[in-house]
């Protein structure tokens, strides 16, 4: 009984026994586990740095700048992955952050209350399609209607433009840049989205109606409140979603057409450096081959890092603002 | 024009727009599961899940893949998940406001939206390459690396939502802290725990990019994890991207079935979400 | 069930509790001795040397207006402020003797023997039966049926057994709100312990389930050393046998209720009785 129990004195084997060693055991693994979660990412980066580093040493920071990819005569260059990566994630932030920014406008501000979850799930359900569907719905359905329609009406009108035409010049087949930043954008409004409402819900209600009630449309609400009030966690919210959309790879791989080539026009194909390794990993030979691949992967690391790391101290920052 | 008229066209500007990009996002859902139903429909019959995939030209089927996708999916879930949670666990309960547990949520968080191919390259050179060979298990491990962020996020955040009168209580009783936790705080967080291992799994369910270097693919039925292993993924890339009809044709087939089981998932675990707050 | 081996001092009287050996009224035993004690949430000093004593079989009401410091104070006698860092007690808190304050004391012990009753009902989230055994398996390895018995006691001893008895499988947050904190009574009277802290234990709670408390802890005071936090003044003297009047940190008055209510000796007091503030 509790009453017997005398506290001070006890010797320690009787004292707690199972309590206190349990408290010891569970908290150290606990701890191991979290532990375990800092050595993956270190690991990440021994193991990329390790594989890139043939690769690295035989071409120097001209790797990162020339765009020669010629596996015969074992020379790589890592221009146009890269070019590849930004030019399609501009194109995708391009498309999809208005219509992100739409959609959340839509959902938090517009949509009647009984539409506002299956309306959310809708558009969150996007963004579970893995991305493999994307590549395999844009490859047989997609792209050829872009050949057909958006690219021939593309070339006609902007394309006719002096100077900035040649932007969308070529002969219009289908696969490309365009096509790749497009999809991409289809993918990423989803998360750009729910992070903007999650972060248009923070703005307190009184502050909102104070607007109205002053006769304030709502687009003005939107524009001089909500926006100024959540532009931190806008701006994170777009870094987010510029981080996936670097890093996609298979919808990206298989719209994109794999040509290791610079080209004006975002009507040709070109590629990223997650579709190079999609493509080409499993079939290079050759140790420079395969550590040039590597090499690209490390960058691709360092780029989503630090944008994936500016979006969470900016998303952080909001947080704190918001009072946790 | 009066200020007020420009206002007011203004005003109707953006809602049209944002009502406009609403429609546009939705359009695209439609049209994707649209055209997946349309095209994978047809390779919706039994032999799908009786016959293992065929050579080109031939008609078959992808039990062999659906198998090693289950079971890399499996494993992944079976290793992800406990990590996931002790890890979750120790954030929530043992860290509050140190540097390294900010570090560690930190990084979590990265990972978590970290590009899944690069995964896949960091388990080739850990554990390819170590063995000599591609494996079952170098895609199960590859899979778990990112079940392990999404785990990890969502114990800590149903954890730190489990109001610490009750934690009071237990310790009050002379609970050891880690029974509190074990017994108290996990059944109080169990519906949201589930919920984020399920969404988890539909994250891994569908995901090619970390098998393309691991387990590779395997034409042939197989059981051993030891050796490459087919999975719907990489079939379904080799398949689409391949000239030949019957080969897209199944590569529909599985594309509509992963995304069938991504869906019910996911649709599961927000209704499973949900059940929880009408108990309470 | 034969009880630990306790080393040779500092131990317990054996004997139960014999309701026909009553102590004499005039002299009831000190269960428990604040001594000197400040407590500190960081820098500011919420508690300023307090001193008073807790006794046996007897109900302590402590009462003040909100933040004088009585739920700080009832929160140290189970330590249970230990969950949080940057709060911490100095001074003394004698339990028959024993320094509880000291360092390095096994606290899940201390709470085995000293209770808490929470203001807001706070049931498990597990079957009624696996709420009232969380406390019992914790420190006893009993056969089914002795938990089954000691069950049923601590349900019957909360006035909870009658509602709940055909249903000791159900989840406990089904019950009503008064039923759950009387759960929470019979969680811990369960583990049988020497102290009983009740912390505004029925402000949560409608008005008959506060009566049907309150009748409770007029029953569970011949067992038990109760402290007991209220804001509701009538309560505390329909209640209690002492009480302790707190504002702002200091201990202002602590005598028999009966005198506090009737001739209270500080002005203070006097004012918070009559309800001239707080």
């Amino acid at each position: 009984m509790a009453a017997d129990i005398a506290l001070v004195g006890r010797s320690a084997a009787q004292r707690g026994g199972a309590g206190s060693i349990g408290d010891v055991v569970f908290r150290a693994l606990t701890f191991l586990f979290a532990l375990l979660v800092l050595l993956i990412l270190g690991g990440v980066i021994v193991a990329l740095v390790e594989g890139a580093l043939p690769a690295l040493r035989t071409f120097g920071l001209a790797f990162l700048f020339s765009d020669i990819w010629n596996p015969v005569t074992e020379k790589f260059g890592a221009l146009a992955p890269i070019y590849g990566t930004l030019v399609t994630s501009a194109i995708a932030m391009l498309v999809g952050i208005p219509v992100a920014f739409g959609v959340a406008v839509f959902i938090t501000e517009i949509c009647p209350i009984w539409l506002k979850r299956p309306l959310a799930t809708m558009i969150e359900l996007l963004a579970a399609i893995p991305s493999i569907i994307y590549g395999i719905w844009g490859l047989f359905v997609f792209a050829p209607f872009v050949q057909q329609y958006i690219q021939p009406s593309l070339i006609a009108s902007l394309g006719q433009i002096p100077g900035f035409g040649a932007l969308f010049a070529g002969p219009p087949l289908g696969i490309g840049v365009l096509t790749a930043g497009f999809i991409l954008a289809i993918m990423v409004l989803p998360f750009i989205s729910s992070i903007m409402r999650d972060v248009f819900e923070t703005v307190p209600a009184i502050l909102k109606e104070s607007a109205y009630g002053l006769g304030a449309t709502r687009s003005e609400v939107v524009r001089q409140v909500v926006l100024p009030y959540t532009r931190i966690g806008v701006v994170g919210g777009i870094m987010l979603g510029l981080g996936r959309a670097l890093g996609e790879t298979m919808a990206v791989t298989f719209v994109i057409g794999n040509a290791h080539r610079i080209s004006v026009s975002i009507l040709q194909p070109g590629t990223t450096i997650s579709a190079s390794l999609a493509n080409e990993f499993t079939e290079a030979v050759g140790d420079l081959y395969l550590s040039s691949l590597i090499a690209l992967g490390f960058i691709l690391f360092v780029i989503t890092f630090i944008v994936l790391a500016i979006a969470k101290l900016m998303l952080l920052r909001l947080q704190q603002r918001a009072g946790g | 024009m009066s200020i007020y008229t420009r206002r007011r066209i203004a005003n109707g500007l953006v809602t049209s727009l944002s009502i406009g990009a609403t429609a546009f996002g939705l359009l695209w859902l439609v049209l994707v599961l649209w055209t997946l139903l349309e095209n994978g429909i047809a390779a919706i019959t039994p032999a799908l899940f009786s016959q293992m995939t065929p050579p080109p030209g031939s008609a078959g089927g992808l039990l062999n893949a659906i198998f090693g996708s289950v079971v890399m999916t499996l494993i992944a879930t079976l290793v992800g998940t406990p990590t996931g949670i002790l890890a979750g666990t120790f954030l929530a309960e043992y860290s509050r406001g140190s540097r390294f547990g900010e570090a560690v949520r930190f990084i979590n968080d990265i990972l978590l939206s970290a590009p899944s191919i690069i995964v896949g390259l960091f388990v080739y050179e850990v554990m390819v390459v170590r063995m000599g060979h591609f494996s079952a298990w170098a895609g199960s491990m590859a899979l778990a690396i990112i079940v392990i962020p999404v785990v990890v996020r969502t114990t800590e955040d149903m954890l730190t939502l489990v109001p610490n009168a009750l934690r009071e209580a237990a310790a009050a009783l002379g609970s050891p802290k880690w029974k509190v936790i074990v017994m108290v705080s996990y059944r109080a967080a169990i519906q949201g725990m589930v919920t984020g291992v399920m969404l988890a799994v539909a994250r891994i369910a569908g995901e090619t990019a970390p098998l393309l270097f691991t387990a590779l693919n395997n034409q042939f039925w197989s059981t051993n994890l030891n050796a490459p292993m087919a999975n719907l993924p990489v079939v379904i890339f080799q398949f689409a991207m391949s000239p030949y009809a019957d080969w897209q044709v199944l590569a529909w087939g599985g594309a509509l079935l992963i995304t069938l089981t991504v869906l019910c998932l996911n649709i599961g675990a927000r209704a499973l979400a949900s059940w929880g707050t009408f108990k309470q | 069930m034969s009880p630990p081996q306790a080393t040779g001092r500092l131990v317990m009287p054996l004997v139960p509790s014999d309701p026909d050996v009553r102590e004499p009224e005039m002299m009831p035993s000190q269960k428990a001795v604040i001594r000197n004690v400040d407590f500190y949430y960081g820098n500011f000093r919420a508690l300023k040397n307090i001193s008073l004593p807790l006794h046996d079989k007897r109900v302590t009401a402590f009462i003040g207006p909100s933040g004088c410091g009585k739920s700080t104070l009832l929160r140290i006698l189970n330590r249970i402020y230990e969950l949080y860092p940057g709060q911490r007690a100095t001074g003394e808190v004698l339990v028959d003797g024993e320094n509880i304050l000291t360092p390095g004391l096994d606290l899940n012990l201390l709470r085995a023997k000293i209770g808490m009753v929470f203001q807001k009902p706070t049931p498990f989230p597990m079957s009624i039966y696996d709420n009232i055994a969380f406390g019992i398996r914790l420190y006893e390895r009993l056969t089914r049926s002795e938990l089954d018995d000691r069950v049923e006691a601590a349900l019957r001893r909360a006035a909870l057994w009658d509602e709940v008895k055909d249903k000791l499988r159900q989840s406990g947050l089904g019950l009503s709100g008064g039923q759950q904190q009387r759960l929470c009574i019979a969680r811990a009277v369960a583990v049988e312990p020497e102290i009983l802290l009740l912390d505004e234990p029925a402000s949560a709670l409608d008005p008959l389930s506060t009566q049907r408390i309150e009748e409770l802890i007029a029953e569970l005071k011949d067992d038990y050393c109760i402290a007991i936090v209220t804001h509701n003044m009538q309560q505390a003297a329909r209640s209690s046998d002492y009480t302790a009047f707190m504002y702002l940190g200091d201990l202002i008055e602590f005598d028999e209720t009966e005198r506090i209510f009737t001739h209270p000796k500080q002005k203070q007091t006097e004012d918070y009785i009559t309800g001239r503030f707080g």
